[in-house]
């Protein structure tokens, strides 16, 4: 599919996904594409969306199917960029763009299947889910979870953390908390509590949510 | 606030130093009190030496000067106390350092060591707490670990002495580990221009170039002084650079690379049999912070409490030293001596009258107040030393987290209700100073300190259960209150709850032997002087006629708005220089007879929640600043007040009189 009628369909799913009514002039405007009208007229053959008389743009099925794609491609790109390659904001905002083209489904749930199914963007908007994920409930144990995902008594091998802010990282580092340390979840409630080696941490469910492990075979 | 890093060698100036350093919860202030013979406050929890401690020993013969220092995971400062000790290492010259390190915990320990040997310091290690490593099936090869670090290493169980004679013959002589790390090239680099830049110190500008990469602010004021702002300004090009190129935290690289490193020392010679884990302290220690368990654990320890503070201590034992002592001995007899001995009215008065010095405020302080802070002290170390408060500060995290503070703020909390004025002085373990602002307006709001809380029980007791409930109930419900809107309404975010639990240990009766006494000691100091002054203050305007006139000028207010009988303000006033002595005068009040039951709540709902005792205050003032400790008076003063005339009013409204 042409790049820039994605481009627009992910501008139309997003507007939709907030509620606000597509009126065709703010479309345009909106929009980074060239020629944004000639596009939508295309895109009004090819059945993805209907102009009513109004001028308001909606959805049919099918693009809102192809849009919710888009966006999905787009976010967990984002996530990937940030939180695990840890590149700065400019930069994953704009190589996300990229990758929302590029991705085909299979290496998108792949990546979504490594990620462990995140729930949000790093902007903290949803990702739409895929169908690994709703397969995910029964069969596929992602790869990498977040230590909240653990059951208590599980043990993993930290692969990466994505803290708030350093001094956290720095602190949970200095209590032997980095990557490649082995965690066992000990509790969940009332308090996350962690064990490294002969460490024990207690830790908000907050900080045990940016604590990402590679599961490992129990050993009790 | 640094005064640590100040150079008080006046009196000490030629005496070898010997710095103690380590991680928290090691057994720094115990070997301290082997070396020294003098006595430091030591749980069983992280952060409890939070100044500097200095004292002499003899070691070998010759006269030294030993420092205790607040316990440090890194020599990369991330709180005020890792600042403290990095300080000290950074501005004064040791003859000596010895790392006193968890032997079981050997990776934890080894990053201190290899900050250590970066600065190039002479030191060696201490394993202490062997006996708990070898419990859980650790073994340490001491011999190789000496080889790589090129340090000599110990292993010792400080509490019971064991190994200390070696360490002792060892201080002498530290080495300075050969030991040196590859942070790779890029690192490497920088570090290498850093040190053309950085003047000298006692430790090596390889470890300062390596704190300034890793964005250590806490260095800022140290470089200021040492640095021209033309180098500052190639220092902070330097350090931009580095993290610009290598995109991730420089911290984080460096906290990585010695993590690895280490790895590959514990690899070598630290080894753990399977066979030994667990056992009954690990069930023990899973029991207290069980989702389910754990409450009715803290009922139990609650209930022990009670029966131990609240029977013994402020039932049996007031009752005999009050009656059996004072009443029946001390007062006839002192008034008998006054009576033969003094001339003069006023004199006897002052000593054994109604607000005499030996018939109100010794009477007070020891039959009262002695027992029922003797007994909570007790139990308050056993707790301290059995690794419970951490684990219920797992337990209260959540409840803790609505009023913005974490789990961490129950171990002041819980000392508050032995002492508000020790307790304003832990708030300091907090780690951001939102934390210790709101910990401090709540203890001084509405915990109860143990003598306090001895009286009011006993009061409350008199009464019905449910009074009990419904000043439990106030009192708590006022405190979640204001420590949800405080939260909501001083700036800053709110901390992080990352926090070391201990292990579960067995008290040593000596140590808590020792900490109570050290802890009564202050307390008497602290508070007996006081228990002086506020008779004092009571005798002179007794005597000016003053009391009946500032009675008067309450009476609207006590009368009035909390339907008080007027002596109450007599109460509330001496509650200024002392809330449990405050306490007492409701308490004389309630025996009398002028008192009913709802007056009596009323009372003590206002009286807990009353401005804290002058002791405290000071305290604030001290920990807190002028500007905070005014703003914390101002407004609990009129606050107690208004809860006590919406209690009073409530009550007498919805008919509830307790009887």
């Amino acid at each position: 599919m042409d790049k820039n009628i994605e481009e627009i369909l992910e501008l139309l799913w997003v507007f939709k996904e907030h509620g606000i009514p597509a009126r065709y002039d703010k479309i345009v405007a909106k929009s980074k594409v060239d020629d944004t009208s000639e596009h939508l007229a295309e895109m009004d053959k090819k059945g993805l969306v209907e102009i009513s008389g109004d001028q308001m743009i909606t959805l049919t099925a099918e693009g809102e199917r192809v849009g919710e794609g888009i966006v999905r491609r787009c976010r967990l790109a984002e996530w990937l960029l940030s939180n695990v390659l840890e590149l700065g904001k400019d930069e994953w905002e704009s190589t996300a763009c990229e990758f929302e083209h590029i991705l085909s489904e299979e290496v998108t749930d792949s990546i979504c299947t490594f990620l462990g199914h995140p729930p949000a963007c790093p902007h903290g908007e949803p990702i739409p889910r895929g169908e690994c994920c709703k397969r995910f409930s029964k069969e596929v144990t992602p790869l990498v979870m977040n230590v909240t995902e653990m059951r208590p008594g599980e043990s993993g091998r930290v692969v990466f953390m994505s803290p708030k802010n350093h001094g956290r990282l720095d602190k949970l580092s200095s209590l032997g908390l980095m990557p490649g340390a082995v965690v066992k979840l000990h509790q969940k409630q009332p308090t996350f509590v962690l064990i490294i080696g002969e460490t024990s941490i207690a830790v908000d469910h907050e900080i045990a949510g940016e604590i990402f492990v590679k599961k490992m075979e129990c050993h009790d | 606030m640094n005064h640590t890093a100040a150079k008080n060698d006046s009196g000490e100036t030629g005496l070898p130093k010997v710095l103690l350093v380590g991680n928290p919860n090691v057994g720094k202030s115990v070997t301290f009190g082997y070396l020294t013979g003098s006595y430091v406050t030591v749980s069983n929890y992280p952060g409890t030496t939070v100044e500097v401690s200095r004292g002499k020993a003899t070691i070998n013969k010759k006269l030294s000067l030993i420092i205790d220092t607040p316990g440090v995971n890194s020599l990369l400062p991330m709180s005020e106390d890792e600042e403290v000790t990095r300080n000290i290492l950074l501005d004064e010259h040791h003859d000596s350092i010895v790392q006193v390190a968890d032997a079981k915990n050997l990776k934890r320990s080894l990053t201190i060591s290899l900050q250590l040997a970066e600065m190039g310091l002479s030191f060696l290690l201490d394993l202490n707490l062997y006996d708990e490593a070898l419990s859980r099936g650790i073994s340490i090869d001491t011999k190789r670990l000496s080889e790589i670090l090129g340090v000599d290493a110990f292993t010792t169980v400080a509490t019971r002495r064991q190994g200390m004679d070696k360490l002792l013959k060892a201080i002498e002589k530290p080495r300075i580990s050969g030991f040196q790390m590859d942070y790779g090239v890029r690192i490497e680099e920088s570090l290498a221009h850093l040190e053309e830049l950085l003047p000298e110190s006692y430790i090596s500008k390889r470890s300062i170039a390596l704190m300034v990469l890793a964005g250590d602010a806490t260095l800022t004021d140290w470089l200021h002084e040492k640095l021209s702002p033309a180098e500052l300004e190639r220092v902070e090009v330097i350090r931009r650079q580095a993290e610009v190129e290598l995109r991730q935290p420089v911290s984080y690289l460096i906290n990585r690379q010695r993590s690895a490193e280490i790895d590959k020392i514990v690899d070598e010679v630290y080894s753990v049999s399977d066979t030994v884990r667990g056992g009954f302290r690990n069930w023990l220690g899973n029991m207290m912070m069980h989702p389910v368990w754990g409450v009715p654990f803290l009922f139990a320890v609650l209930a022990i409490m009670y029966l131990f503070v609240g029977v013994l201590g402020a039932g049996t034992m007031v009752d005999f030293l009050e009656t059996q002592f004072f009443d029946r001995y001390i007062t006839p007899w002192s008034t008998k001596l006054a009576d033969a001995f003094i001339p003069f009215e006023i004199i006897r008065d002052f000593l054994v009258g109604e607000y005499g010095l030996i018939t109100m405020a010794l009477s007070y302080a020891i039959a009262i107040v002695f027992p029922v802070v003797g007994t909570f002290f007790i139990a308050f170390s056993i707790l301290e030393d059995s690794g419970y408060l951490p684990r219920l500060a797992v337990m209260v995290n959540k409840i803790f987290r609505l009023m913005g503070l974490n789990g961490k703020a129950v171990l002041p909390m819980v000392l508050g209700l032995g002492c508000d004025t020790m307790a304003t002085m832990t708030t300091r373990i907090l780690d951001t100073k939102k934390d210790r602002i709101i910990v401090t307006l709540l203890l001084a709001l509405g915990v109860p300190c143990s003598a306090q809380l001895g009286v009011i029980l006993g009061m409350l007791g008199g009464i019905s259960f449910n009074a009990l409930l419904f000043w439990v109930g106030t009192v708590s419900g006022v405190l979640f209150l204001v420590g949800y809107l405080s939260a909501k309404v001083l700036p800053g975010d709110a901390s992080d709850f990352i926090y070391e639990l201990p292990p579960v240990r067995l008290p040593h009766m000596k140590n808590i032997f020792f900490k109570t006494i050290a802890r009564i000691d202050w307390y008497m100091r602290e508070a007996v002087p006081l228990f002086i002054l506020g008779t004092l203050t009571l005798f002179v305007l007794d005597k000016l006629n003053a009391l009946v006139l500032i009675e008067k000028i309450a009476s609207p207010l006590i009368v009035t708005f909390l339907g008080l009988p007027e002596k109450a303000a007599e109460a509330f006033l001496i509650g200024f220089l002392r809330r449990d002595y405050g306490a007492a005068g409701l308490y004389a009040l309630q025996r009398d007879g002028l008192l009913d039951p709802l007056q009596t709540v009323v009372s003590l709902v206002t009286m807990t929640l009353f401005i804290p005792c002058i002791a405290n205050l000071f305290m604030i003032v001290k920990e807190r600043g002028i500007k905070t400790a005014f703003w914390i008076t101002a407004f609990i003063l009129p606050f107690a007040l208004l809860v006590g005339g919406v209690v009073n009013f409530v009550l007498r409204a919805t008919g509830v009189d307790f009887k």
